[in-house]
């Protein structure tokens, strides 16, 4: 395979006087073609498309036209990208040669691969963090949009309609930045390298499924301005039916997104179980590559309802089915079904590549093995099979077979018999270790101490008359932040810091990752402690605007949100500052036993020379050292 | 101090700039503040003794011609209005007497309980000089709602229904000539903020029709603030 690396640089610039076409697509070709196939379309659907029917109860036009002019965007998008090159080689017979391959891996295009459809999963890894951090400030800014709205009592700072708007985006950014903030960048650059690989086993699907996410952003920002989602995050159908057009770019988003998580996951799956290192057998196998395997193979199965759901709320707006409005024999509840079997799991997919993370860090901190590997793995499967059958717990109140709500409560509550194991092994990893303080190593602590109170107020949750009384109130906003954000964005955020020598070539300034830390943490938890209260208190979530009677809580929460955000700025602060004129790291700066330490900084595009052969466990710390 | 510091707290300012400048920029699209105070009108017998009186005129308007939109009816011509504004100021202990004047047709409420009144003295209102207690769920057009807790002491809800103007009785154009006319009293409790909206669905056909002017203030919605004299 070094024949690879010596290959002569032939394939770009040989023939300089006509660029082949797969040399000329790049991000902007595809905003370019995106955006004129988005017009045309918009054209020829409001020439063609017949008029509404006088009178009759749905109105479908507006809806129609708007869909059809997303989907012109989407496929002009996909085609300026370069996305269609290789199927349609493939169905001409004539696939990729070899030169085109390297060039399509990047191969000697510096900066410039970042922006094209470049199949190396190292350059797909750093664009999935780029586009995480540009998600997390989008939703970050419209988070702090509504901590300012909330900031005292009585509302009227942002019209009601616009505040439920920047609600629902913020939530539904978040949720897709959260699912992809482990797998995409950790999933792609790191994994690979620490099971020994050479590439993902598709690594044209891996770029499909990157600038799938960069397709679908667009719809979901300009729903802003036809009128805002006013649903929330979760778009419950009738009241999605019934929204303004803005509705339609949340609809594009989740299809387009939903394509995007079934080839990553897809892709990811084979790659672990076809393509580690000889001799890494499972019981050698990092466990952080349980988590993303755990994370995305739940998504697998999950997503396409969630793809479903998204396109018969797109059919009963623009074509007037009656999947989901009662008066053409549909059901509402058919639709709360699809989004929280999807739903619940999706918070898995979102947890589990976080602790796993976390527990790949703990034995290189503590330098000791991680504590019973067995007992995770035994969490981690549990989690993810008892997590598809709770869904609804998130339903007790709509009414929906009254008689299953007993059934759910205990599958619900069962669940925190595979989360302590979790817990335990990580106590059990930390216990009588000799610290090695870092940040990552603090982000182990925090993860327990929130994941313990977002982990309790949801047995809360589970409990069927207590949820009649919380439901729909902040209260239930608090749990799944302290689970979302404290435990989940606190593994990614420590993630970060941990590979971010081996993605950059740089140290993480510690200084930074330091007082970021402090200042997310602390900011966080006395937000969200303020927001409990609140909604112990009765406030309901999703309201522009609430009585006096909220008004400390909700000036508490606000102040320490304020912190949150200085935290998170300084943070890219130090992922900018580090990655241009960080401290040059070692090849192995944290002393760690996985393959992904061994390549040497930057990774070569192949990864190994020689492909490395597992003789032991990654956790081979032995006493000695504690 | 160290560089880097400083620039982390640059950043920090910098976000937060960016923040505050959308924040503004979303803030400002919503409609004027401007607040229409009762007028005094003497004093009233009432069942809590003798109060301060004020009044209060309003309109509602099938269209935003009228009101506070301007002569061109704003950005929504076409949305439903109160007017003149929509947001008013009335005294604290004093009795206060609103006359709407209503322009518009109507139809079923989603929910009858609007259309009983509550919170007036008596729990009445006067619908063209007549007494009355309720009104016909089937035909309203407009609901004034006062509600909220101003604090964790004080609360106000009073609310009122605006019989529609039947179809027969509205010109092709323009607005009809002969409006209903509703007044009502009611007597306010401590200071505080409350907010108004209307309870008929008479939104712009989306979610449910409580969408648009029913879910934008300066419209079916705005501030009611009562004031120590
Ligand atoms: C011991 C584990 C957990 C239990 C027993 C639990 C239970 C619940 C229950 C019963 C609800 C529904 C509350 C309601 O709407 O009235 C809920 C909501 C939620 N939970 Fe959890 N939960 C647990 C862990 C998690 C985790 C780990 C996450 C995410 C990483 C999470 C995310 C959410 C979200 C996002 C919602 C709210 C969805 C919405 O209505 O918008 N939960 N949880
Ligand atoms: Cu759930
Ligand atoms: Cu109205």
């Amino acid at each position: 395979m070094t024949t690879v690396l010596d290959h002569p640089t032939s394939a770009p610039g040989n023939s300089a006087m006509k660029r082949p076409l797969i040399e000329r697509l790049n991000v902007f070709t595809a905003f370019g073609l995106g955006i004129i196939s988005a017009i045309v379309f918009w054209y020829l659907a409001r020439t063609f498309l017949p008029e509404n029917t006088e009178g009759s109860f749905i109105k479908t036009r507006l809806d129609a036209v708007t869909i059809i002019a997303m989907l012109g965007w989407f496929f002009g998008f996909m085609t300026g990208i370069g996305a269609l090159i290789g199927p349609f080689r493939w169905l001409l017979g004539k696939d990729l040669d070899h030169d085109e391959s390297m060039f399509y891996a990047g191969k000697d295009q510096g900066i410039k691969r970042y922006f094209r459809y470049t199949t190396d999963h190292k350059v797909v890894g750093i664009q999935y963090l780029v586009i995480t951090i540009i998600i997390f400030f989008v939703g970050g800014t419209l988070a702090m949009l509504i901590r300012m709205n909330l900031g005292h009592a009585g509302g009227g700072w942002l019209q009601p309609q616009t505040y439920n708007a920047i609600v629902g985006t913020h939530g539904i950014v978040m949720i897709v930045g959260t699912i992809i903030m482990i797998t995409g960048p950790f999933g792609n650059f790191i994994m690979p390298i620490m099971i020994g690989a050479r590439d993902m086993a598709f690594p044209r699907l891996n770029a499909l499924s990157f600038w799938l996410i960069v397709a679908a952003i667009p719809p979901m920002l300009s729903s802003f301005f036809f009128g805002g989602i006013s649903t929330g995050w979760s778009a419950y159908a009738p009241l999605a039916s019934q929204a303004p057009p803005g509705m339609d770019g949340y609809i594009m988003f989740i299809v387009i997104f939903a394509i995007s998580t079934m080839v990553a996951g897809a892709n990811i799956t084979t790659t672990v179980v076809k393509m580690r290192a000889k001799g890494m057998t499972w019981n050698r196998t990092p466990i952080f590559i349980y988590g993303v395997v755990a994370s995305v193979a739940l998504a697998l199965p999950v997503f396409p309802l969630f793809f479903l759901s998204q396109v018969m709320s797109a059919m009963d707006r623009a074509v007037g089915s009656t999947f989901y409005d009662v008066r053409g024999g549909g059901s509402g509840w058919l639709y709360e079904n699809l989004f929280w079997i999807m739903g619940h799991p999706e918070v898995y997919v979102i947890l589990i590549p976080a602790v796993a993370a976390l527990m790949e860090m703990a034995p290189v901190f503590t330098r000791r093995p991680l504590f019973s590997f067995n007992t995770a793995i035994m969490g981690i499967a549990g989690i993810s099979g008892l997590s598809i059958l709770v869904w609804a717990h998130h339903m007790y109140v709509t009414g929906w077979a009254p008689l299953l709500n007993g059934p759910f409560m205990l599958t619900t509550e069962l669940i925190s018999i595979p989360t302590g194991m979790l817990f335990l092994v990580l106590i059990g990893t930390l216990w009588r270790g000799r610290l090695w303080m870092t940040m990552p190593t603090a982000s182990i602590y925090a993860l327990l101490w929130n994941f313990m109170i977002g982990g309790i107020t949801g047995i809360y949750l589970s409990d069927v008359p207590v949820d009649g009384a919380l439901h729909g109130s902040m209260f239930v906003t608090a749990h799944f932040h302290y689970t979302l954000m404290g435990a989940g964005l606190t593994g990614a955020l420590a993630s970060l810091v941990f590979w971010f020598p081996k993605m950059t070539g740089r140290m993480f300034d510690r200084r930074l990752s330091w007082i970021a830390f402090w200042l997310v943490q602390i900011g966080f938890n006395v937000a969200f402690i303020g927001m409990f209260l609140v909604g112990l208190a009765g406030q309901p979530r999703r309201v522009d605007a609430y009585a006096a009677l909220f008004n400390q809580g909700n000036s508490v929460t606000t102040m320490a949100a304020y912190s949150i955000m200085a935290g998170m700025l300084v943070l890219l602060y130090g992922v900018i500052s580090s990655w241009t004129n960080g401290a040059i790291a070692p090849m192995n700066p944290w002393f760690a036993k996985t393959l992904d330490w061994t390549v040497p900084n930057p990774v070569p595009l192949e990864n190994f020379e020689v492909l490395p052969v597992v003789t032991s466990d990654p956790y081979g710390y032995g006493k000695a050292q504690s | 101090m160290n560089k880097r510091l400083v620039a982390a707290l640059g950043t920090v300012v910098l976000g937060g700039a960016v923040i505050a400048g959308l924040g503004t920029y979303v803030a400002s699209a919503k409609n004027d503040s401007r607040v229409l105070a009762a007028t005094p009108a003497g004093t009233m017998e009432t069942p809590q003794g003798k109060l301060p009186h004020y009044t209060l005129e309003m309109a509602a308007y099938p269209d935003s011609m009228a009101g506070s939109h301007g002569k061109d009816g704003g950005v929504h011509a076409d949305w439903v209005t109160y007017g003149p504004v929509t947001n008013f100021q009335v005294p604290a202990h004093s009795a206060i007497t609103i006359t709407i004047k209503q322009y518009d047709s109507g139809a079923r409420l989603n929910n009858d309980f609007f259309a009983t009144v509550h919170g007036t003295i008596d729990g009445t209102a006067t619908i063209n000089g007549v007494a009355v207690k309720s009104v016909d769920p089937e035909a309203v057009g407009h609901t004034f709602t006062v509600h909220g807790l101003a604090d964790a002491k004080s609360s106000l809800f009073v609310s009122v229904p605006l019989p529609a103007v039947p179809d027969e009785k509205l010109p092709p154009t323009g607005y009809t000539t002969n409006p209903t006319t509703v007044t009502f009293t009611f007597i306010t409790g401590d200071a505080g903020d409350y907010v108004w909206n209307c309870e008929y669905p008479c939104g712009d056909g989306t979610t449910a029709r409580f969408g648009g002017p029913m879910s934008t203030q300066g419209y079916m919605a705005g501030n009611f603030h009562v004031v120590n004299a």
